[in-house]
């Protein structure tokens, strides 16, 4: 069989541990260009792993699910993103909660609860059986500096990997739902992605500042 | 023929020192030295008369030799283009000495140079050599952790910790633990060379030296011998990289000449490459501030944790 290769060079290992990675990566970063870049990174290799396997399934509506991935996640949220963070002049994060070594080590410790606690049990065979698991380590990961950072932008990042990870998790377990569906989910957060745009501009001009452990002062 | 492969390692490591300070000059647009400009220096200090300070013990006079010993010995252990042999009993079969000791005792045995190294730079009694053994020491503690993770990921990998074994195996770079393994050892080997996110091998400015700071009191023979084992070193971990990592082309047990020679082709290919990358590395980064390491190095850690984690979840 010539699709073969998919298998035996594991090819879906590599995209899901690079997925990984990229937001493990995000505890180090302190710049938000290279937050964004991380983030699109994230949604490329998500998109490329959906053209992946649609060329192992031989299924032609996983091709559209992946265009529409790139396009939105991988393409246009970062623009939006990075016109956002350009706009307020945001450059870089303030020191997070939570230093950098520290906050690897947990976040490294998080993968390995996951592990540990999907080792057995769990039924998936063929050529996704390991996606679940990173999945799963991606949304525990993503509220882990959801929950550590303090700017808002960090934050809406944070919230749109979360949604990455659950794609791949819902993708690992039925490789694929059907177009119309897989269109509403990213129209939702293509449209969750501009208010959330709108709702940072709106606290940058009422607090000053996009720390969001100022929003418990008062305001008169 | 096999049991001699060391001593390319010996002989060819001021030359892969060269070939690095000459690739950086020219992706700085410098002209930059002569290539064989190491084994220059090397027998214009070995010419050279020595000083030794006065407050000096015995273990100045012995730290060079120890250093010197210790690398080569270790160099020994490690398969450069041939890999046959029998894995086990001393001195078995027709290949190199690595049934001797496996990838554990080469860490350590070079962990030995690295403590009479740091003892050497102490014994000196100037400030900049005790600062640079504090600093040496301080680097190793933070590197170790991350490069026996990725050891073993790769051991793990081909159900032996002995190089010969693994190099035999041939785990071509097929599998995303292997890849996140490299990432770590790569930078491991630029903390364990004194490369520049870690040292500048360049400077001696004594704010910044690692190294350099405690080889500071040495001159003349010993300071030729501590330099020719550093080289030495930076060409072991090379090659180290090589064969866990790539050992395409490797020699297997029997193999006849032309092979050998064809295998020592493809080695001096990987370390040219290597060479290459280190040169990249070298002439794109700026140095860190010494205080910012941690995180570099956790970051090397977090990479090689995660490497044997991915290693256990999907078996390969």
């Amino acid at each position: 069989m010539p699709k073969e290769w998919v298998v035996v060079y594991s090819i879906t290992d590599f995209i899901t541990v690079g997925m990984l990675l990229t937001v493990v990566a995000m505890n180090s970063l302190k710049r938000m260009e290279s937050f964004l870049r991380a983030y699109t990174i994230n949604s490329i290799l998500l998109a490329a792993l959906m053209a992946v396997s649609a060329f192992y399934l031989d299924a032609a509506h996983l091709y559209i699910a992946a265009a529409v991935t790139l396009a939105s996640k991988g393409v246009a949220i970062p623009l939006l993103l990075r016109k956002v963070v350009r706009s307020l002049k945001i450059t870089h994060e303030a020191e997070p909660n939570i230093n950098t070594p520290l906050s690897l080590v947990i976040s490294s410790v998080l993968v390995v609860i996951v592990y540990s606690s999907l080792s057995k049990g769990i039924f998936i065979e063929g050529f996704t059986e390991n996606t679940l698991k990173v999945s799963i380590s991606i949304i525990l990961i993503s509220l882990f500096i959801m929950i550590t950072r303090k700017k808002a932008v960090t934050q809406v990042i944070g919230l749109l990997l979360m949604e990455n990870g659950l794609f791949l998790a819902g993708f690992s377990l039925t490789y694929g739902m059907s177009t119309i569906i897989e269109l509403g989910v990213v129209f939702d957060v293509l449209m969750g992605a501009i208010i959330l745009g709108v709702f940072l501009s709106q606290i940058k001009k009422t607090f000053i500042d996009l720390d969001l452990d100022k929003l418990t002062t008062l305001k008169g | 023929m096999e049991k001699l492969q060391f001593m390319l390692i010996l002989l060819l490591s001021p030359l892969a020192q060269g070939i690095i300070k000459k690739l950086k000059a020219m992706m700085q647009g410098r002209r930059g030295t002569p290539v064989l400009q190491p084994y220059y220096d090397l027998a214009r200090l070995f010419k050279k008369d020595m000083t030794i300070p006065g407050t000096a013990s015995w273990i100045f006079h012995a730290a060079p030799y120890v250093v010197f010993a210790s690398v080569l010995a270790a160099s020994m252990l490690v398969p450069v283009f041939s890999a046959g042999g029998r894995p086990s009993g001393l001195l078995a079969g027709g290949g190199g000495f690595f049934g001797m000791g496996d990838i554990i005792a080469i860490i350590y045995t070079l962990a030995l140079g690295r403590f009479f190294m740091a003892l050497g730079g102490l014994d000196a009694g100037t400030v900049f050599g005790g600062e640079g053994s504090s600093r040496e020491m301080t680097v190793a503690i933070l590197v170790e952790p991350s490069m026996m993770l990725a050891i073993f990921t790769v051991a793990a990998a081909s159900g032996s910790t002995n190089l010969g074994v693994i190099a035999n195996s041939g785990n071509f770079f097929f599998s995303p633990a292997h890849v996140l393994a490299l990432a770590a050892f790569f930078v491991a080997v630029i903390a364990e060379t004194g490369r520049i996110p870690v040292d500048n091998p360049d400077t001696h400015l004594e704010l910044t030296m690692i190294h350099e700071g405690m080889l500071l009191e040495y001159s003349g023979k010993y300071l030729a011998v501590m330099e020719w084992a550093h080289y030495m070193k930076q060409m072991l971990l090379f090659t180290l990289a090589a064969d866990l990592f790539f050992p395409y082309g490797i020699a297997g047990a029997g193999a006849g000449a032309g092979i050998g020679i064809a295998a020592a082709g493809f080695w001096a290919g990987k370390m040219l490459a290597l060479c290459f990358g280190m040169a990249l590395v070298e002439s794109t980064r700026a140095k860190m501030r010494f205080f910012q390491l941690p995180s570099l190095l956790g970051a090397a850690f977090v990479l090689s944790a995660l490497s044997m984690i991915t290693f256990v979840m999907t078996g390969k």
